[in-house]
């Protein structure tokens, strides 16, 4: 009895001293050792020091395609030519390609020009790049020195364009406004160094925006937004950012709400309306840190009536916000948070609102509807009105409408056309145009010729009828 | 059309990876030749296929093996080495680091190394991984897919009656030659995806 007595007290003693954590090893932060950026931190860049003339040609098209999500900010082309709903076997024909730098950069045409900000990885440089639409021919290109390694692409942004002038930003945010016929520089700006911008996971993703002849961009760092005038280059307001947001990968979009027209940001930490008119012109009108995550592509999608859509992905999901005015200010309310599984969301594109009816892809984490274009009610983005269906998948890839025809993009270069339409998917015609990979860049549309691209081949189709 | 080739030389990030893809390949090489010994050529093993999975869990809950016999492998050749790690980090992590909290692993079985802007390495540490599927789940969804879920075959008792294999919703295990007991993401998988 004794010896079971003392074989249990060694157990027990066992028992109490032994540390079932003792093999636990503490995370830290800082344990992968990472790293500083050096040519981001020490490198001078004279912003659009090189320009380049390849030849010239006179175009006699007209139309636009001018910037990020076309005149209206919809991605819904107005007044096209009539365009072809189903292919010939030879059809549509690629008119020409031209090989890019790794990235996303849409492009933006006008009158009878491709513009696109590209990425040269022998010369390391950004460089401006102008074709002519009809041939793909570069006529010149606006480039300057610039380090930059791939990181799940290098240029993503597509430039804004006037009668006059094109905007751009490069990767490492450095603005460059040329003038749109020569090429010739007018004025540069580096968000970095000048307003402490923060260069975002995978670089820049902000499409700039021209609106009546001032460049709006928005830097986080320092200044939250500012204005510059595009002929002269001077700065004519910011606004102070004392919040901190930073910069995401969305663009600013217009709003008018109860006719005031203002600014919208979708910050990483907030978003924001900011007024574009009047004395207040640059003041913060109202801002919410409620919608907050560390990587925000789509734009906010902003209706008449007070709703925002606010999107993003790697598992953020969704929410819509109510802005009212509120005692000669704005109130801004919380409608719905939800996740990509629960109703409308998308990781990179921003869904597009055709005739009441708001359309998207779901992300790969939305459960069944997984890479589905869905359809919802602007009224309750939740509740799913119709889906491609399971056989109908898409990926990370742009889509558009024009003449009253929606074009998606899937990821490996498919293309596909749609009749878009408020009670169910209707699938026109299909078409595998070329081998790609990561054909995310935005598409533009004029003239009957459609530009798109993958992660490094641009192509030209024609879809006129 | 321009030509923008560079010239070839093998960079760090490439030789760091074809000595991780090296390690892999004579790790599983290694437990594959071990298996045989012990088996005929005609006999079967279990193994899953990883694009039927879909990360439910239950390979951690189910397997008679405790921690489990299916282990998250790494097909380097397919990953993007990205700072924002969807099989690293939790989603919507509070920042891009090695912090616990941060990490999607609940027994921090993938470490993660820096090897220069903007690249990190992603290490399966096998005895602690338990066969979750959280990490495959997020590099499905975020990223390339390059986790994945395998049987282990130095670990699996092979039973007659698969106990992971009979609550599968995907029904992603299946019975493979012990001559080749893989089904390692890569190569020659290309093109199964669709």
């Amino acid at each position: 009895m004794w010896t079971v007595a003392a074989l249990m007290l060694v157990i027990f003693s066992w028992w109490q001293l032994k540390d079932p954590t003792r093999d636990f090893a503490v995370s830290n932060a800082g344990d992968d050792k990472r790293g500083v950026d050096s040519a981001a931190v020490n490198e001078v860049v004279n912003i659009g020091e090189k320009f380049e003339q390849f030849g010239s040609s006179i175009s006699n098209y007209k139309g636009t395609w001018s910037r990020f999500r076309g005149a209206d900010y919809d991605n819904i082309l107005k007044n096209s030519l009539p365009l072809m709903s189903k292919w010939a076997p030879d059809q549509p024909k690629i008119l020409w390609s031209v090989e890019l730098g790794e990235g996303h950069a849409g492009a933006a045409i006008y009158e009878g020009k491709v513009f696109v900000m590209d990425y040269d990885e022998t010369k390391r440089e950004d460089a401006l790049r102008c074709f002519s639409l009809e041939d793909g021919k570069e006529e010149w290109r606006r480039s300057y020195k610039v380090s930059l390694k791939r990181n799940h692409g290098m240029s993503r942004t597509v430039p804004a364009v006037t009668a006059d002038y094109v905007l751009t930003i490069g990767p490492r945010c450095q603005v460059m406004c040329v003038k749109r016929e020569s090429g010739d520089l007018v004025w540069t700006m580096d968000l970095v160094r000048q307003y402490q911008a923060e260069v975002p996971l995978w670089f820049t993703g902000q499409c700039p925006m021209i609106d009546n002849n001032r460049a709006i961009l928005a830097p986080g760092g320092s200044t939250l937004m500012l204005a510059v005038d595009c002929t002269s280059g001077k700065v004519l307001w910011e606004t102070p950012n004392p919040g901190g947001l930073k910069m995401s990968h969305s663009s600013i979009m217009p709003w008018t709400l109860n006719g005031k027209k203002m600014y919208v940001y979708s910050a990483v930490g907030g978003v924001v309306g900011i007024s574009a008119e009047g004395a207040d012109e640059g003041k913060v009108l109202w801002v919410t840190k409620k919608w907050n995550h560390s990587v925000v592509a789509p734009a906010p999608v902003c209706f008449p009536d007070g709703k925002i859509l606010l999107t993003a992905g790697y598992g953020a999901g969704s929410m819509v916000i109510r802005v009212a005015p509120d005692n000669g200010g704005y109130k801004v309310e919380v409608l719905k948070e939800f996740l990509p599984k629960d109703g409308i969301a998308s990781e990179q594109q921003t869904p597009l609102v055709w005739n009441g009816l708001l359309f998207g892809i779901q992300p790969k984490d939305a459960g069944p509807l997984r890479n589905q274009l869905i359809c919802v009610s602007p009224a309750d983005v939740t509740k799913v009105v119709w889906t491609s269906g399971k056989e109908n998948r898409f990926g990370l890839g742009p889509y558009l409408i024009a003449d009253n025809k929606m074009y998606v993009l899937s990821d490996d270069g498919t293309l596909t056309i749609l009749q878009p339409d408020s009670k169910k998917y209707i699938q026109l015609d299909q078409k595998k145009l070329f081998d790609g990979q990561d054909a995310w860049g935005p598409i533009a549309v004029a003239d009957g010729f459609m530009v798109l691209r993958d992660s490094k081949t641009m192509y030209c189709i024609n879809v006129k009828k | 059309m321009e030509s923008k080739e560079a010239p070839k030389r093998m960079d760090r990030r490439k030789l760091i990876r074809n000595g991780m893809q090296l390690s892999l390949g004579l790790s599983l090489a290694g437990v594959a030749g071990w298996s045989a010994t012990k088996s005929s050529s005609d006999d079967l093993v279990w193994q899953l296929d990883p694009f039927k999975c879909v990360q439910c869990g239950r390979c951690a809950t189910e397997c008679i093996v405790t921690p489990s016999a299916v282990k998250c492998v790494h097909a380097y050749a397919l990953c993007g080495y990205c700072d924002l790690c969807g099989g690293y980090l939790k989603p919507d992590p509070n920042a891009r680091t090695t912090a616990a909290e941060n990490q999607l692993c609940p027994t921090a079985a993938i470490k993660r190394k820096y090897i220069e802007e903007p690249y990190f390495e992603y290490e399966i540490d096998e005895p602690l991984c338990i066969g979750c599927a959280k990490c495959v789940a997020g590099c499905t969804s975020f990223g390339n897919g390059s986790l994945h879920l395998q049987v282990r075959h130095d670990l699996c008792k092979n039973c007659n009656e698969c106990a992971i294999a009979r609550v599968c919703p995907a029904e992603a295990f299946q019975r493979v030659p012990a001559s080749t007991p893989y089904l390692i993401k890569g190569d020659f998988t290309k093109g199964k995806k669709g």
